[in-house]
């Protein structure tokens, strides 16, 4: 037990618990080695159907976004920035991007700092027949439909006789109460409040896979040092699922700047474009207003955007990558 | 936040530009045709036509599926084939057919600018020879509901139906109250007010989706902007939007919305639909509605009560015109790349027939037809004939602001409105931004 590194009063790194990878080098079979093709056969027709609906679409859309076309103006005009230049103007865009950036930081506190605590305190606290209660009340909402969800939230914020607003009213908090999605100041965050309701009891689930896979002789050499339940967490738990934290994080932020039904079902967007998000004013900018090259150009910056994000977290796990 | 619904939207936006890139050359070299002629006397009754509309909701869903069969019954060689999507769904699906060019032989608009971005595009037949003044067909029909359906002085749209916006009120509430029915706009918030002080709610007014609030403005401006301004500026180019009845209609709806609303901060989270469903269980004393909801007044609370209608009322000193009417027919355009476009035609005038239209009575619940004659006390309710003679003496209908102008200017209302009723705008901040919008517009 000596030498598995186990933690240390005052570790703050994860190498006292686990080593930095140092991996091994791995043999390339090249395709120009003998049989090497044969592989390039069977990767083919995945390659094809990739590249036909995922990077053909991809690279067209970053074409046409610089030109000005609809459809009822089937022959498009090369117009060069002048989308990317309409978007810096265009305050709807910014607000709708502070809606996707205020999405982000919302989840990532609820779905990922929020669910490893909650995950960590039922794994550590919570006898095994409870812990599988508990977190299958946690999924239940995950397992409902945005929509239906959007629609129940949509009448719980109802001013004049939703659940939240008659509550506030029972506890004297009448003055509270408002016109949560319909307001321009509150209507995004009760957008972002119903998506954490949704989604914290999937991160919360997984993260519960994550640390059920820790060894358990971790936690018992931990007992034996004399260290506490908290300190097991953050000394222990919380660095050894920081590659589920580390997906999380992907998931959450590129899930955040592509937030669409939600939006779409309480509010469209409204009221004065106060709850447009990036997609929800692509579409509008495409589909309403006609306007499908500057709607092109929103679809690339959120590609832009979630692309950027996922590889700068990305190579911030495989550098902080840990194994026992 | 798991959907990838960003992805689909990216997707799909590239999907329509590819569509359109690669079928541009086509449209280039063989385009609609939008004055091919159609002669009703020679159809050829075979092959098949495919139509797609917005009916897909249970209470009108039931009416073209009736039609197509009683329609190949009568024509054994012809196969009419109806796709029906919701209000929202069919926005998104008709831009997808026009982009790849697989409109339908017949398709569903809204009248006004959206109906005309079609017509421009060449997606529209004429047929001003089958529906125009003096023919045979044109002669059935309201004339407000056709004239709905002329694009620069050719007719386009054929009239599936007849809709206005009149002032729903609760007769037991009014006579409990000692209310009569306001003759002015000043003695309606008057009235407003009494109800208020005796803790009614004047108006259910919700305006979730902000074009509740828009009905209400294309009424208004029809009362404070000349008609001849109007008509200028909902074009699609040249709106100026400066006329100073533009903002006396948002100072109008202002003061409507804050003497006859029970919140009136809070209409932007309300649903229009949920609003409704209070006011026909007596909740409130009036609400503004469309004759084809009148259908879903039937057996409920305010039935039992009693409920009437009348017109919003003008001020008195109105610049505009007093005896326009919020409203417009709904359309089906006829796609000049059809097959078989005189086939297309006459299941439109099959469908849009004095024997067709009595029956939309029951399969489209309480959607009033243009056909003249086809409401009948038999066969529609007493408010409903009253409403076809408030129609019928209308000056004019004013066309839903939100179809009638360009798509930027409509959204500029759309948001204004809701900013005006959550209160963050001024009626001429809201007018600004419009004017910007239809400068931009093109």
């Amino acid at each position: 037990m000596a030498d598995m590194n186990v933690p240390t009063a005052g570790a703050t790194d994860q190498t006292t618990i686990g080593r930095v990878r140092d991996t091994p080098p791995i043999r390339h079979r090249s395709f120009l080695s003998p049989g090497g093709w044969r592989s390039v056969i069977w990767v083919i027709p995945g390659l094809a159907l990739v590249g036909v609906f995922v990077y053909f679409p991809l690279i067209q859309n970053v074409y046409l976004s610089f030109f000005d076309w609809s459809v009822f103006k089937p022959v498009p005009a090369f117009v060069g920035t002048a989308n990317y230049e309409q978007m810096i103007d265009d305050a709807v865009f910014w607000r709708a991007l502070f809606n996707n950036t205020a999405y982000a930081v919302v989840s990532l506190v609820f779905q990922v700092v929020g669910a490893l605590v909650l995950a960590a305190v039922v794994e550590e606290f919570v006898r095994k027949r409870g812990r599988g209660i508990l977190r299958a009340i946690y999924f239940i909402p995950s397992a409902i439909s945005i929509t239906v969800a959007g629609l129940l939230f949509y009448f719980i914020y109802q001013p004049e006789t939703g659940l939240l607003n008659e509550a506030l009213r029972q506890v004297g908090l009448g003055d509270w109460a408002q016109a949560w999605l319909g307001q321009e100041s509150t209507a995004i965050w009760g957008i972002i409040i119903m998506s954490q309701w949704q989604s914290f009891g999937y991160t919360t689930l997984l993260y519960s896979v994550a640390m059920q896979r820790i060894p358990q002789e971790l936690y018992d050499a931990a007992d034996i040092d004399g260290i506490g339940p908290i300190r097991r967490i953050v000394q222990i738990t919380t660095p050894l699922v920081r590659e589920m934290t580390s997906l999380l994080v992907i998931i959450t932020i590129s899930g955040a700047f592509q937030v669409f039904n939600e939006v779409m079902v309480m509010t469209a967007g409204g009221p004065n474009n106060s709850s447009q998000v990036l997609g929800t004013w692509l579409y509008s900018s495409g589909f309403i207003n006609n306007q499908f090259g500057y709607a092109a150009a929103i679809a690339t910056v959120i590609f832009v955007i979630t692309f950027a994000l996922a590889m700068i977290q990305l190579g911030s796990a495989r550098r902080r990558r840990v194994e026992w | 936040m798991k959907n990838m619904s960003g992805q689909r939207i990216t997707k799909l936006v590239a999907g329509v530009a590819g569509a359109v890139l690669l079928l541009s050359g086509c449209s280039a070299q063989a385009g609609p045709d939008s004055s091919a002629s159609v002669d009703l006397s020679k159809v050829d009754y075979s092959g098949t036509i495919t139509m797609v509309n917005k009916f897909s909701d249970p209470s009108t869903s039931k009416y073209f599926p009736a039609m197509a069969k009683a329609f190949e019954e009568l024509h054994p060689g012809v196969t009419v084939k109806v796709q029906q999507e919701s209000d929202q769904g069919y926005k998104d699906k008709i831009k997808v057919l026009a982009s790849s060019n697989s409109i339908p032989d017949i398709y569903f608009v809204w009248a006004g600018s959206y109906a005309k971005q079609y017509v421009d595009a060449g997606f529209a037949l004429d047929i001003t020879s089958q529906i125009g003044p003096g023919t045979e067909w044109n002669k059935t029909l309201a004339p407000s509901a056709v004239e709905a359906g002329v694009y620069d002085g050719k007719s386009y749209g054929i009239p599936l139906d007849l809709d206005a916006k009149f002032m729903v009120y609760n007769k037991k509430i009014f006579a409990d109250n000692g209310i009569e029915v306001p003759t002015s706009f000043s003695q309606l918030l008057a009235d407003c007010k009494t109800f208020k002080d005796k803790g009614i709610t004047p108006i259910n007014f919700g305006n979730k989706n902000g074009w509740p609030a828009l009905h209400y403005v294309t009424q208004l401006n029809a009362y404070n902007v000349p008609a001849a301004t109007l008509d200028k500026d909902y074009t699609a180019t040249n709106g100026e939007f400066t006329d100073p009845g533009y903002v006396k209609a948002l100072d109008q709806f202002k003061q409507l919305l804050t003497t006859c609303t029970k919140s009136p901060t809070a209409a932007n989270g309300i649903d229009h639909n949920d609003d409704e469903v209070g006011f026909a269980a007596g909740k409130s004393a009036m609400m503004y509605l469309e004759w084809v909801e009148f259908g879903q007044l039937d057996g409920t609370q305010l039935a039992t009560d009693g409920w009437d209608f009348f017109q919003l009322p003008a001020e008195t000193d109105a610049a505009g015109s007093p005896t326009v009417l919020v409203g417009a027919p709904d359309e089906f355009l006829i796609n000049p790349k059809s097959k078989n476009p005189a086939l297309a035609v006459a299941f439109m005038k099959f469908v849009v027939s004095q024997e067709n239209a009595a029956k939309m009575q029951t399969l489209m619940v309480g959607y009033p037809s243009p056909v003249i004659g086809s409401m009948t006390s038999d066969n529609s309710s007493p408010q409903s004939i009253k409403a076809l003679d408030a129609v019928s003496k209308a000056s004019g209908l004013a066309i839903w602001l939100d179809t009638v102008t360009p798509p930027a200017v409509a959204s500029a209302y759309l948001s204004g409105g809701e900013a005006l009723v959550s209160g963050t705008s001024t009626p001429e901040e809201v007018m600004q931004s419009v004017q910007k919008a239809a400068a931009t517009s093109h």
